[in-house]
């Protein structure tokens, strides 16, 4: 559900449509009636839709939207993985990445055209999911980009200090080497088929 | 001149029908918000408010053309 003012927005300007439906007659014949025409039926339905797109682009990279659907949910219990080697239960586990925003903080990249990609390819998804057929096994589109894990490790102290990186950083800025030549496992999808998770107290 | 307010005024109903069924496809949306619910908001609520205001419009210009403002 989307914020409770979003959908006061939406009810009000839905209303002020609906009222504005009746006087159209009296009020086009005056040029005050006209212009409150063109501020019920244009200027606040376009705004309050507009507020309610931004809004929805906002809810729509949380965690829960992801997980909204049952292909995603066996990634979801692989947050929660015991497992200290896997990336995504890492990462999730010790807060490294916001919680809400756990699915794209890492699979949005942080180019230019980034965000536009990602909801794109989440059309693709959802198209997918209503008309197509889900493949057995969930791949990317494309190889993971080591990019994305440096745009957040690229000058942590943790990261540049930690003893197998340092022989590698050039390497690895340069995206000679990528992250998961070493990290392997990103999401550890047996401890999560086997509910071998790690339980919070 | 009456006939041409009439259908002017007919015209501004029909934007107003138009753009309040695309707020109305947004409210259904956001009260379950999913990947369905956003897309249907996105690409049928959105457009259909976006239609409604050029239909409003319009409308608009004609009577401003007819009265000689424009």
């Amino acid at each position: 559900m989307l914020p409770t003012l979003v959908i006061v927005a939406l009810v009000a300007a839905l209303a002020i449509v609906a009222l504005l439906f009746f006087g159209i007659a009296p009020l086009s014949q005056s040029r005050w009636g006209r212009i409150a025409l063109l501020v019920g039926i244009v200027a606040a339905p376009v705004l309050v839709s507009g507020g309610t797109l931004s809004t929805g682009f906002h809810q729509s990279s949380r965690t829960s939207f992801c997980l909204s659907c049952h292909e995603m949910q066996r990634y979801g219990a692989s947050l929660f993985a015991d497992n200290r080697a896997a990336l995504s239960a890492v990462h999730y586990q010790n807060r490294f990445v916001d919680r809400d925003a756990t699915c794209y903080s890492c699979h949005a990249d942080y180019a230019l055209f980034g965000d536009a990609k990602a909801k794109l390819n989440g059309l693709r998804h959802v198209w997918v999911h209503y008309f197509g057929k889900v493949p057995d096994a969930i791949s990317l589109y494309q190889p993971y980009k080591s990019a994305n894990c440096l745009h957040c490790h690229e000058d942590a102290r943790r990261f540049i200090e930690a003893a197998p990186h340092r022989p590698i950083l050039g390497a690895l800025y340069a995206g000679t080497t990528g992250c998961f030549g070493c990290h392997t496992v990103a999401h550890d999808m047996k401890a999560a088929g086997e509910h071998k998770l790690w339980q919070a107290k | 001149m009456a006939g041409e307010v009439t259908v002017r005024v007919r015209s501004m109903r029909r934007a107003a029908v138009v753009a309040g069924a695309g707020l109305l496809v947004q409210l259904a949306g956001a009260f379950h918000w999913t990947p369905l619910t956003f897309i249907a908001s996105a690409m049928v609520g959105l457009p259909l408010v976006g239609i409604g205001a050029l239909l409003f419009l319009r409308a608009v210009f004609g009577i401003m053309k007819e009265r000689g403002v424009l």
